[in-house]
């Protein structure tokens, strides 16, 4: 992932702390699932799947740390309650995982294998995961059944009824989410930019590093960019050696970086459906941006500078046109 | 012909838009400006008031609302423009809204 402190979602500012956050927890799941496939398969008769996660982090601090109760109190819940067989195959799962994860309780198992000789506890590893494939099957047979009731999707297949609303609009959004998946998140595919670097030169000029690097990152001219940024600031500048851009004056990260976002705005996202992938084309004397996601074609203000008031000596302008 | 066909008679589509804004008689957009000055000092400028208004008037409003000084300074081709020290320009942005002289879409606020 990105690092937070350094990248920053022009587009959007005040959902970046919310969308950071979810950006973390898709990386954390996405980082998860290899090593903890053996537990989902476990969890999966929990039925909340958008719990799920979260559950399954905490077993799995859990784990190491009482192992051993855990196993014992396990134990006697499968002696207490043998005759339901959807409980019997949970304890047995979890143990199979302990036995996985730490090596204390594999020692211990043995004694709990005598009780319950029938859980196939106790064996090699290769048993162990026949029979969690065999759980896997089971439980996830009356998972699925009941994920589907709960979401409205068929409950009226098979009767007469009319639809109501609440169930069509579940269907609607179901099929919507799995066709895009990017909704899922509840965000938007999200315009991320590298922030504008600045620095010093002397005390009264500020270096724009990273400057014809956004511009490539924009796909705008180098020209055009600062045009607007020159314009904006009401100041003079220009592109040094180092592809840095030199601007008059002194101005902050953060002011450069709302110049910046307002040129976004109006230059590069798409004014009908903010896609940033857009082209500026010059025609007849005009800048017209070009959507390359919707096609969509529309003129954008050009830049002027407008009225700009005499700030520097009198005396040394008048020496300046007089020479 | 033209009485037979009445749905076109009566109601101009283009009534409103023609009548202009009903907020004064702003019809460009207003820019608001700001250039650094030496040190931390700042000036603001106001461009493309309309020629209805008196600026002197409007000046001498605001240096006695937001306490800074102002002149208006006459430009070949941006027409009379406010100058007003200091960084002004939610003060005056609000001020032109709130006496009714623009609407909030026709202020538009640069710089940094």
């Amino acid at each position: 992932m990105v690092d937070n402190e350094e990248v920053l979602d022009f587009s959007k500012k005040k959902k970046k702390s919310k969308a950071l956050n979810l950006d973390e927890i898709l990386d954390k799941e996405t980082d998860e699932k290899p090593e903890t496939k053996d537990q989902a398969v476990e969890d999966t008769d929990e039925l909340d799947l958008s719990s799920l996660k979260k559950k399954k982090k905490k077993k799995k601090t859990a784990f190491p740390l009482d192992g051993q109760v855990d196993s014992t109190s396990i134990k006697e819940n499968g002696e207490h309650s043998p005759e339901k067989n959807g409980r019997e195959d949970l304890p047995k799962k979890t143990k199979t995982v302990k036995i996985v994860l730490d090596e204390i309780s594999d020692s211990k198992d043995p004694d709990t294998a005598g009780d319950l000789d029938d859980l196939g506890l106790g064996k090699k590893k290769k048993k162990k995961k026949a029979v969690i494939a065999d759980d896997s099957e089971k439980l996830e047979e009356p998972a699925s059944g009941n994920e589907i009731v709960e979401r409205g999707v068929q409950s009226w297949s098979g009767t007469d009824r009319d639809y109501m609303y609440d169930e069509l609009l579940a269907r609607v959004f179901d099929i919507m989410r799995q066709k895009n998946p990017d909704i899922v998140s509840g965000e938007k595919k999200r315009f991320v930019m590298k922030p504008p670097q600045c620095a010093r030169v002397g005390t009264k000029k500020t270096s724009f590093v990273n400057f014809t690097e956004i511009c490539q990152m924009l796909h705008r001219q180098p020209k055009h960019t600062l045009a607007f940024i020159l314009a904006e600031l009401g100041t003079s500048g220009s592109v040094d050696g180092n592809n840095q851009l030199i601007i008059k004056g002194r101005f902050q990260q953060k002011q450069l970086e709302s110049v910046l976002r307002r040129y976004i705005k109006e230059y590069v996202t798409c004014h009908t459906c903010r896609s940033p992938d857009t082209i500026l084309e010059r025609d007849v004397r005009l800048h017209f941006l070009r959507c390359r996601v919707c096609q969509s074609r529309c003129s954008v203000a050009t830049i002027k500078s407008g009225f700009q008031a005499v700030t520097g000596k009198r005396a040394r302008i008048r020496a300046k046109a007089m020479s | 012909m033209s009485d037979e066909v009445l749905n076109l008679q009566g109601y101009d589509p283009f009534a409103d838009a023609s009548k202009g804004n009903d907020v004064g008689s702003q019809g460009t957009v207003i820019h608001i400006r700001i250039q650094q000055r030496n040190g931390r000092k700042t000036l603001t400028t106001v461009q493309g008031i309309s020629d209805d208004y008196d600026k002197k008037k409007i000046v001498r409003a605001c240096k006695k609302e937001f306490a800074c000084n102002g002149t208006v300074v006459d430009h070949s081709e941006y027409g009379e423009v406010l100058q007003l020290q200091g960084d002004q320009r939610t003060n005056i942005a609000e001020f032109l809204t709130n006496v009714g002289l623009a609407k909030k879409d026709q202020v538009k606020i640069h710089g940094f």
